[in-house]
């Protein structure tokens, strides 16, 4: 029997507030344990958490950009669960009335994974085991989070993949999140679970927690769903549990059964009042929505010119789509821009934090020059690229390379000095030449390019000569 | 009404010990107690609104760091420390 992968995800992503969510503590990574905290954030007793004006707008913002309706009214709740990652024994979130609800992300081939709900809570603090003791540092307890809860629609690993990038993309481009998996400020759970194809009953699913990578998610996935699979097929049957997943034996683990599973006795945060949000201050943030890669990427399309490939690589990261936008301005072929982009500019920049902070040696403009200079025929096809290195390579403007010389078409002193030099320099060859050996003309040429150093133009050069030995 | 393994599984969840010979009379308290905040359902929800009692909305603090307590505070009042940390037995 062939089967199919159902999978929902449970995406945290950490705000990028300064703050934490109900305290005035630094939400600074890293730090030495415990030096971000205070007795709100430790949970103790007689303290009153106030929510962080700016988390709630970042998390109204991540709906407006997941095509989610806002609730005007929302309000938080305690989860109860006892566990030394929070001191309060309950995590504050929301329950029955999230801030985001109905939204959805979309795939490349068009299909909408929807979103259940997207939640406001407070992170937890972190646990080390060792030496048969936890030691236990809230630094990063009670820092801002959002929980985004798909819908079971992803049927496959790469549609897995898509929508975790997507999500990773989006929140980027708002800039409410820097979304770093390796530093935990993303992590997904994923629900899985397996049917028979073309059953619509769902089967016994099983959640995979806390992953932290891209690759993983997908090595998990693959590994769960072959794991049920067998079960399946060999008469047993999947037991719904929380599993855990080992990157280095690419495997999953069981960390908890429904024996245990945790009746977490929501009810409201009494010490946190309703939170409003009005229709006005809705569309005051949706105007701080800026352009979303999948437009950017479709205009970059039909309205520039480029090939899908290269508008998904421009608008990818929202740096490098502003600086592309700004070094097209007023240029003839936006695609020249976006060929320098990826393939000479791209090639410098090593991880996805590099691209993420897109640094590079020269700005936007000092890119525009150049391509105006290439447009007006003023640099020759052979020294485009080199002239950009050594504009990378120094920093430095495209004027400060481009001697009168290296430009096309003009007849100054410096070339006609060359040419004459050529002509003296090679009368064997033109003698061939004029004796009906049309080849013998490219050693005079070969001549002229040694001489500049390979920044003449070979075929004005060739025109130029044949000019002067008539 | 309440069972048994409701009490058991709840007795579980808040890490307490009933001994079978106080099973009966646990569940029968239990019960009492649901039944008696059961009556809450007998109320009209004619009317009635999303629960803000206090009528308070958007106690909002403004995103800006104030610096920490330093960590020996922090760790004051913690049984068992190390190394900067708290100390708990492990637990999984």
């Amino acid at each position: 029997m062939k089967y199919e992968m159902v999978a929902g995800f449970e995406t945290h992503i950490e705000l990028a507030t300064n703050t934490k969510i109900f305290c005035s503590c630094t939400t600074e990574f890293g730090g030495e344990s415990n030096t971000h905290c205070c007795p709100i954030c430790i949970g103790l007793p007689g303290t009153l958490p106030k929510i962080n004006r700016q988390a709630v707008k970042y998390a109204v913002m991540a709906g407006l950009a997941t095509n989610c309706e806002i609730a005007n009214i929302s309000k938080m709740d305690r989860k109860n669960y006892c566990y030394p990652d929070l001191p309060k024994a309950y995590q504050i979130s929301q329950y029955d009335k999230p801030i985001c609800e109905h939204g959805y992300v979309e795939l490349s081939s068009g299909k909408k994974i929807r979103l259940t709900r997207i939640h406001i809570e407070e992170d937890a603090g972190k646990l080390i085991h060792k030496r048969g003791d936890t030691y236990v540092d809230y630094n990063r307890g009670g820092v801002p989070l959002i929980e985004i809860v798909s819908e079971p629609d992803i049927r496959s690993v790469e549609e897995a993949k898509e929508y975790v990038e997507k999500l990773q993309q989006v929140m980027r481009y708002i800039g409410i999140s820097d979304c770093k998996m390796q530093e935990g400020s993303m992590r997904c759970d994923v629900n899985i679970s397996v049917r028979p194809v073309g059953s619509e009953e769902y089967g016994t699913r099983t959640e995979i927690k806390n992953m932290n990578s891209i690759t993983f998610i997908g090595k998990a996935m693959e590994y769960e769903f072959a794991r049920q699979v067998d079960l399946i097929e060999s008469g047993g049957r999947v037991e719904q549990e929380t599993l855990r997943y080992d990157d280095v034996t690419n495997t999953t683990s069981s960390m908890r059964g429904k024996e245990d599973a945790h009746d977490y006795r929501y009810f409201r945060d009494p010490d946190l009042v309703t939170i409003h949000v009005t229709d006005d201050e809705i569309d005051e943030l949706r105007a701080k929505i800026p352009e979303l890669p999948a437009v950017k990427k479709q205009r970059y399309v039909s309205e520039l010119g480029l090939n899908e490939k290269d508008a998904q690589n421009i608008s990818k990261y929202r740096k490098i789509a502003e600086f592309f936008e700004e070094a097209i301005i007023g240029v003839k072929t936006p695609k020249t821009v976006a060929n320098f982009i990826i393939g000479q500019i791209f090639r410098r920049l090593e991880t996805e934090a590099d691209k993420e902070e897109f640094a590079t040696a020269i700005t936007a403009q000092q890119l525009n020059e150049l391509v105006k200079l290439i447009d007006a025929g003023k640099v020759k096809n052979n020294l485009e690229k080199s002239t950009l290195e050594k504009m990378l390579y120094t920093g430095k403007s495209v004027n400060d390379f481009i001697s009168e010389s290296d430009m096309a078409g003009r007849d100054d002193a410096a070339l006609t000095e060359l040419w004459q030099r050529a002509v003296e320099n090679n009368p064997n060859a033109i003698a061939d030449y004029k004796n009906g050996k049309q080849k013998a003309i490219k050693a005079v040429v070969g001549f002229i390019m040694k001489e500049s150093r390979g920044r003449a133009d070979a075929a004005a050069a060739e025109a130029k000569i044949l000019q002067l030995i008539k | 009404m309440v069972s048994h393994e409701d009490v058991l599984g709840i007795a579980r969840l808040c890490k307490l010990y009933i001994a079978d010979d106080e099973l009966d009379s646990m569940t029968k308290v239990m019960d009492d107690i649901i039944r008696f905040a059961d009556t809450i359902n007998n109320a009209s929800e004619e009317g009635a609104e999303f629960d803000n009692i206090n009528n308070l909305s958007n106690a909002f603090r403004e995103d800006e760091v104030v610096p920490s307590y330093d960590r020996e505070e922090i760790l004051k009042n913690a049984n068992d420390v190390d190394e900067g940390h708290f100390l708990v037995r492990k637990r999984v």
